[in-house]
């Protein structure tokens, strides 16, 4: 068995050119109850760039990710995905499709070790079933190999090789994001959604962590759509930035135009409306 | 007529029963609303209760003491059987588990189950005592209507209001009291209640302290219809599926809960037990309670929750 | 200094794959099974303590291997994948009829469509692995609710299923052969033509049952499909998102589940009972089985053994220590201390180490690898 698997890069153009748009969002809205989430917003996702999306707390953001990857279901509203146009799913499917994501507050699985986490990302790829797995001899095996070798590359990609076996519970929180990342990476995901990748770091590791970031972007070719507080961190990463406020788009272009917009300003400064 | 009176009395007769579910119900609604414990241990709690009351009422009787004073010093006796207990769970069983998931503290609760259940027969015996505070005789209602009238149960009328006592009773306490107050924030959040200073162990005390008074109020009624035995635990376990349908968190919901079960369990019996085979009243309740929650995962009173990440 | 990895390099990913990667454990495990397969019927064979009589292994031994693997398929649906189960007693019920009826022979009249389902009578071993899948099918019946209702809410639907089989098996007297006492006896056990009869081979049948399938339980737990299991567990919606399927996972942790505690529960009618009652297998079944497995440990297979071993020592060391040691306690209290220390247990791990004995052996392990050094 060879060892130097590399995980494969997802090639650009996959049915979708380089530039192209990845995934549009046309006139969504999202409301729970009475309470408005997203009201009507649009912007697109092109393949092959980071695009942030930011605003105040409470402006709707992460439920815009969730409704990317399908746990939420919006009202109204259309989503297109690789040209295709996406009819509501359960999020499983999304994740078929080549959405990977991390989370706000991590969501790693607790109980399990760094490698069985980062392990997870790649059921999707994994074919052997229940009695395979029962006898765990030879295709299951040879398949759980195959895929701890893709795993491992991860692992040293990004520089944890030191806990791969410890419980990620017990993990200092910059470790977690990192394994996190490591469990969407698995994946080999098309569009890589990161929540708030950098909260709560210190400078070192946000350093390290858009690092990560810029190199799964140029290496792999992955297109990126994060959620990001830090304006430092957003002006240097981001090709283009979204901007909402109260579920409303206000802005959105390159860094420089968004830094200069007065309703981003006004946003952030807290006008009244 | 015949049959519609023969209808109405197991109507009847059902829906009286189904207010004795609710008052184990209730005990569970009250812990689960005030900290969020999904307590197993209420069935246990009816039987120490009933237990210390009617070991202790038999004990004064037999040297002579006049049966009224028994029976009030009985009630106070198993009153602070209640309060010790609630302080020893609080202290050494759901306290050290602040701020757990609500799968650990409802594994915590099976195990205070078997330490009360163990401890209660170990202390006071575990024969079945006779307990006779109501009166146990029948009514005749519409006898003019009915020929033979419709039976109904005196006790069951008695179960009956004292719930309807309780219910209104706890109603203001949860809501108009301060401390009714602090125990649904709790329920909430533990770590929040405590960052605004709400002494967490002290609330837990007093609301496992209610949830054992309520039930020595359904150990009087239970175990004056059955004798205060072992068996009485299991109606725990009915208690159950009334939840569900009722709801983990609505008072009223627990006493639709019991009733729909009662009567459901009592006409599916009559009705349909002949024709499936008799002792349907065994699992109706649960299977009931399966259908309800395919239908609505959230149980017919919960309110629909949205799922964040 | 005995227990030291120092030294063992593992040079492919297979072999850090491996049960047990560690040699010191792989031999230990060896020995361990070579005492259970050839030094317990040896002993037993020329009456050497504790083997002198056959209690040990007619009382003891059988329920406890029984036990373990019906406390290995609830560790698998409650411990790995957390879905809490109070119904298992009834999935054991359910083995146990089932592979009666299968043995038997099955004839059900389907009268509307002017036929009957006829099965001749089966061998044993088929009956029981028939048994089995009754329970996997049932089991997955009653665990499509859990796609739908989480954590207490499922407790309760386990609970429907237990209430519900206590009764089919008591009213349904086409389960029983309609036998008038609603008792009823296991067929005799041949396997391909050799008869268990004594407590030595029957202990030897349930071995080589719990051997295979704690090896397929283990298995199954540190592959793609465990921790697809571990994931729902720890956090089912972010399992979701990482194309975990929910239906897939749960669905199969409740067949391989079901279907292992339907093996148990055959075995435990069949070889240890011999002739059983509906009532072997009520709701206490059920808690007795949940109680091994936090006892032992969630998610530990290891755990399931302890776990089951505690279980069914301790009221024996309850009856017999106050004997030894002249004060004559009456069966009554006994049981009632089985409670109470059985439920103190379990606070008590939950508070301390919610991950049960198999905790405190990995830590104790983790302890021998550094002695004598503290790090």
């Amino acid at each position: 068995m060879k060892a130097d698997v590399k995980p494969k890069p997802v090639i650009a153009g996959q049915g979708v050119d380089a530039g192209e748009v990845l995934l549009a969002v046309q006139n969504v809205s999202l409301s729970f109850g009475g309470v408005r989430a997203i009201r009507n917003v649009s912007f697109d996702i092109r393949k092959g760039e980071i695009r942030a999306i930011i605003g105040p707390n409470g402006a709707g953001k992460t439920s815009m990710l969730n409704v990317i990857n399908g746990f939420y279901h919006p009202q109204e509203g259309v989503i297109t995905y690789k040209g295709r146009q996406r009819s509501a799913m359960r999020p499983h499917i999304a994740a078929s499709q080549g959405i990977a994501r991390t989370f706000q507050n991590v969501a790693l699985f607790k109980g399990m070790s760094t490698l069985d986490n980062i392990m997870t990302g790649r059921t999707l790829k994994m074919r052997r079933g229940l009695l395979a797995h029962a006898l765990h001899f030879g295709p299951a095996k040879r398949e759980e190999i195959r895929h701890r070798a893709a795993v491992e590359h991860i692992i040293d990609f990004l520089e944890i090789a030191h806990i791969r076996k410890a419980p990620v519970g017990k993990l200092p929180y910059g470790l977690q994001k990192r394994v996190e990342l490591g469990r969407a990476l698995a994946m080999e995901p098309e569009l890589l959604l990161l929540d708030e990748p950098m909260a709560g770091m210190n400078l070192e590791e946000k350093q390290d962590m858009s690092r990560f970031i810029l190199t799964v972007r140029d290496a792999f070719n992955t297109t990126i759509a994060l959620i990001e507080h830090d304006m430092g961190v957003v002006m240097d990463l981001s090709d283009r930035v979204v901007v909402l406020d109260y579920g409303q788009k206000i802005a959105d272009g390159t860094p420089a135009e968004v830094q200069g917009n007065q309703a981003v300003i006004d946003a952030y400064l807290g006008v009244a409306h | 007529m015949v049959v519609f009176g023969q209808f109405l009395e197991v109507l009847i007769g059902g829906l009286l029963a189904g207010v004795l579910y609710s008052l184990v119900a209730l005990g569970f609604v009250l812990i689960f609303k005030a900290s969020g414990v999904f307590n197993f241990a209420q069935g246990a709690m009816v039987l120490l209760a009933g237990l210390a009351l009617v070991r202790s009422l038999d004990f004064m009787v037999a040297r002579g003491v006049p049966v009224w004073a028994a029976i009030v010093l009985g009630l106070v006796f198993a009153g602070l059987i209640m309060a010790i207990s609630a302080w020893l769970i609080e202290r050494f069983v759901v306290g050290p588990l602040v701020n757990q998931d609500g799968l650990t503290l409802f594994m915590s609760t099976i195990g205070a189950t078997f330490i009360i259940e163990g401890a209660a027969q170990l202390i006071f015996g575990s024969d079945v005592y006779p307990l006779r505070l109501f009166p146990t005789d029948a009514w005749f209602l519409f006898e003019s209507a009915f020929p033979g009238g419709i039976l109904v149960n005196k006790l069951d009328v008695w179960g009956g209001l004292i719930a309807g006592i309780l219910v209104t009773g706890l109603a203001i306490f949860f809501q108009k009291t301060k401390t009714g107050r602090a125990l649904r924030a709790v329920a909430d959040d533990h770590a929040a209640a405590q960052s605004v200073g709400i002494p967490i162990s002290w609330i837990w005390f007093v609301v496992w302290l209610v949830a054992g008074l309520v039930a020595l109020v359904a150990a009087t009624v239970w175990g004056t219809k059955l004798g205060v035995q072992f068996s009485i635990t299991f109606l725990a376990l009915k208690a159950l599926p009334v939840l569900i349908i009722g709801g983990f968190t609505s008072v009223p919901g627990a006493i639709v809960g019991g009733l729909l079960i009662g009567a459901g369990e009592k006409l599916a019996e009559v009705y349909l037990g002949p024709f499936i085979g008799g002792g349907i009243e065994y699992w109706f309740a649960y299977v009931l309670a399966l259908a309800v929650l395919l239908a609505r995962p959230q149980g017919l009173f919960g309110e629909r929750i949205i799922e964040r990440i | 200094m005995l227990y030291r990895e120092a030294g063992q390099f593992k040079t492919t990913y297979s072999a850090d794959m491996a049960i047990f990667p560690i040699r010191q454990d792989r031999v230990a495990l060896i020995l361990l099974l070579l005492f259970a397969f050839i030094g317990v019927p040896v002993m037993a064979t020329f009456h050497i303590w504790p083997l002198g009589s056959d209690y040990m292994l007619r009382a003891i031994l059988i329920p406890f291997l029984i036990l373990a693997l019906a406390a290995i398929g609830v560790n698998i649906l409650v411990g790995y994948c957390g879905q809490i189960s109070l119904g298992s007693g009834a999935f054991m019920a359910i083995g146990a009829y089932s592979a009666y009826k299968f043995s038997t022979g099955v004839h059900l009249p389907l009268a509307w469509l002017g036929t009957a389902l006829a099965i001749p009578p089966l061998p044993v071993l088929p009956s029981i692995l028939l048994g089995g899948l009754m329970a996997a099918v049932v089991g997955i019946l009653f665990g499509i609710p859990s796609l739908r209702i989480k954590g207490l809410y499922l407790a309760v639907a386990t609970l429907a299923a237990q209430f519900f089989f206590d009764w089919v098996f008591i009213r349904v007297k086409w389960f029983t052969n309609y036998a008038p006492s609603g008792s009823v006896s296991a067929p005799e056990l041949n396997f391909f033509g050799l008869t268990v009869n004594t407590s030595i081979e029957r202990y030897l049948l349930c071995l080589i049952f719990v051997t295979l399938f704690a090896f397929v339980a283990k298995n199954l737990v540190r592959g793609n499909l465990g921790r697809q299991w571990m994931a729902i567990r720890d956090m089912d919606i972010a399992a979701e998102l990482m194309g975990i399927r929910p239906f897939y996972a749960k669905l199969t942790a409740f067949a391989v589940s079901s279907f292992m505690v339907g093996v148990a529960g055959a075995l435990w009618a069949f070889v240890y009972l011999g002739a059983w009652e509906p009532l072997a297998f009520d709701i206490n079944r059920s808690f007795q089985l949940l109680f091994m497995v936090i006892i032992g440990g969630l998610g530990s297979i290891l755990g399931s053994f302890l776990g089951a071993a505690f279980i069914l020592i301790l009221p024996i060391m309850l009856d017999q220590v106050p004997h030894a040691i002249g004060v004559p306690i009456s069966v009554e209290t006994v049981s009632h201390l089985v409670f109470i220390v059985t439920g103190a247990l379990i606070c008590y791990l939950l508070i301390v180490e919610p991950h049960g004995f198999a905790k405190l052996w990995s830590i104790g392990k983790e302890k021998l690898r550094l002695w004598p050094y503290p790090y």
